[in-house]
């Protein structure tokens, strides 16, 4: 198994198969043509790679970042580490404490509990994506508005699971938003604040800025 | 974490070869990850099953549904069917660590993933779940440990998912040398309650497909105890499940998480159970015989009372009075 070698087949199937193609109807042609591919892709696919540095490529922020790492980078690590977009933070790097919530997709994930390898081929959302031509984006502005934060570590992980809430369910109430929010941690504490940032941006106005919100 | 070596697989098969005899699969890698970095767990090789084809899917049927092992926890907790069909599921998926985590944690993954226990998971202890020759919990920080056991090791399941499959009486299918398995929850995690070594019932190489729960029991509830009020494992949890006829229990279960190293089902209470109309005493009676046996350690004999009360509570659930 680890010693086949997908590219050689491949391109020796793909020229055989054209070869013997013949007077074959167009449509049937594309089928085959389809399901051969799907073969050969399998077989490349199903290539054991590593455990040295491999290619990797990642759709950040809708952009291509082309990368040589060992398949143990965590996306968390291939970030920070291997690029600049230094946006979603390290805490616990146990899937803990959600300073590192990216989106893959519309979903937030912990990308220290994510390998890089495996989030090829899905759009990958960053803090740094949000602001679109210097413009903040809403929960980032509401994040402003209401001083949701402190020393500001945990903010991008919170904006991050307060932009896909959003995005499934653009008028969540104070329990969804917790519920969204769980899986994030605030040292400095501020999780009222950033209840309150939620809702803005929600559009959902809380009561005052004295107002003691139960956030336990 | 160490290095290893990694390729996707695209069929059962073929998952099985590329993991061979040192290797682990990868699924939401949640708890493979966590593992890896403290290197409780080698693997040369991780091999990404999330390319399998078909088990992605949740699948009606009229005797049973159909819940591939890829299934995420977040898809099972946003399937509006489910939450009418088997409520109990939904809230157990719901309870599932957090928003994150139940994006990518799948049905396997979950039911596959290690044990909590603080000794197992530091890495400078050499205790008997890690072939060392000492349970240091039974005399030590007990605090989150079981009530029950089979072994000198008193670590507990803690997969929520595990407690409400048990009450729902479902099977899992497992991948076994080329063969598909079958195993109840009892049966899926009998190995942990003789083997302090053991987390399941899994062999190496074995492969959960999916989870076949029946429909015959029509009104399920989940209820969980944490420290914390979210993102946190169960002190205690509790599921039941039962038809409900005329105001009668049909064929109901019981099963408790957190409490044993397997899911905790005494089957005299689930037929004392069987045919009674619902009350207080009732569910009393039942939490009795179900904890009858309990060994409470030092530090976690507050679960006895705990348990109890959330048998109580969660069989008056399904009652629809609480
Ligand atoms: C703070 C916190 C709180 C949590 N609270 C809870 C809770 O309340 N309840 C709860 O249930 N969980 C809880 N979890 C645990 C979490 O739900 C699990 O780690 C997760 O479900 C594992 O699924 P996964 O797909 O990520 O598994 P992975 O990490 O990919 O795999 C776990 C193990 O299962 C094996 N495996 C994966 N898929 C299969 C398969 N199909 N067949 C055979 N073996 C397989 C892997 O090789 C590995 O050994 C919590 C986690 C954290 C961090
Ligand atoms: S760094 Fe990922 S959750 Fe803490
Ligand atoms: S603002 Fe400091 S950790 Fe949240």
């Amino acid at each position: 198994m680890k010693n086949s070698e997908p590219e050689n087949l491949g391109a020796h199937s793909r020229r055989t198969f054209f070869k013997s193609l013949g007077t074959v109807a167009a449509t049937a042609a594309t089928a085959q043509v389809q399901s051969v591919a799907a073969e050969l892709e399998k077989i490349n696919t199903e290539k054991i790679v590593g455990p040295n540095a491999v290619p990797v490529t990642l759709r950040v922020n809708g952009e291509k970042l082309q990368l040589l790492l060992e398949p143990r980078v965590t996306l968390l690590d291939a970030l920070r580490n291997y690029s600049s977009l230094t946006g979603a933070k390290e805490g616990c790097d146990r899937a803990t404490c959600g300073a590192c919530t990216v989106l893959l997709g519309d979903t937030p994930i912990y990308s220290c509990q994510k390998l890089a390898i495996e989030s090829q081929g899905i759009e990958i959302t960053t803090v740094e994506g949000l602001a679109k031509n210097e413009k903040l984006s809403k929960v980032q502005q509401a994040f402003l508005d209401k001083d949701a934060l402190q020393c500001g570590y945990c903010t991008p992980g919170f904006v991050m699971s307060v932009t896909a809430l959003l995005k499934k369910n653009p008028r969540p109430n104070a329990d969804d938003v917790k519920h969204a929010c769980a899986g994030n941690t605030c040292r400095c504490g501020t999780h009222p604040r950033i209840l309150q940032a939620a809702l803005r941006a929600a559009g959902v106005e809380t009561a005052s800025k004295t107002e003691v919100v139960d956030y336990v | 974490m160490n290095a290893f070596t990694y390729a996707t697989a695209h069929s059962p098969a073929s998952a099985r070869q590329l993991v061979a005899d040192k290797g682990a699969y990868l699924a939401g890698g949640n708890d493979l990850l966590g593992l890896l970095k403290e290197y409780l767990v080698s693997a040369d090789i991780l091999v990404n099953i999330k390319s399998l084809p078909g088990l992605d899917k949740i699948e009606r049927g009229e005797k049973f549904w159909t819940i591939g092992s890829l299934v995420t926890v977040a898809q099972i907790e946003d399937h509006a069917e489910i939450k009418e069909t088997f409520p109990g599921l939904h809230e157990a998926a719901s309870e599932v660590a957090s928003q994150q985590i139940r994006n990518v944690a799948t049905v396997g993954g979950n039911l596959a993933q290690h044990s909590r226990c603080w000794y197992f998971r530091h890495r400078d202890t050499q205790c008997l779940k890690k072939d060392g020759d000492l349970c240091y919990a039974l005399n030590g920080e007990n605090r989150y440990h079981s009530l029950f056991t089979g072994n000198t090791c008193i670590s507990p399941v803690v997969s929520s998912l595990a407690t409400i499959f048990a009450s729902l009486d479902a099977t899992a299918i497992v991948l076994r040398d080329g063969q598909e398995t079958r195993q109840n929850m009892a049966e899926l995690y009998q190995r942990a309650w003789e083997n302090p070594l053991a987390h399941n019932s899994l062999k190496n190489g074995d492969l959960i497909l999916r989870v076949e729960i029946p429909t015959t029991r029509s009104r399920s509830a989940y209820l969980q105890v944490s420290d914390r009020h979210a993102f946190d494992w169960a002190l205690v949890s509790c599921a039941a499940a039962a038809d409900v006829v005329d105001g009668k229990l049909k064929s109901p279960r019981v099963a408790l998480g957190s409490i044993s190293p397997v899911p905790h089902q005494v089957e005299t209470a689930n037929r004392f159970l069987d045919g009674k109309v619902l009350d207080n005493a009732t569910a009393t009676q039942a939490a009795d015989m179900i904890l009858k046996d309990a060994k409470p350690l030092e530090h976690n004999a507050y679960k006895v009372p705990l348990a109890h009360a959330l048998i109580r509570r969660t069989l008056l659930k399904l009652k629809g009075d609480a």
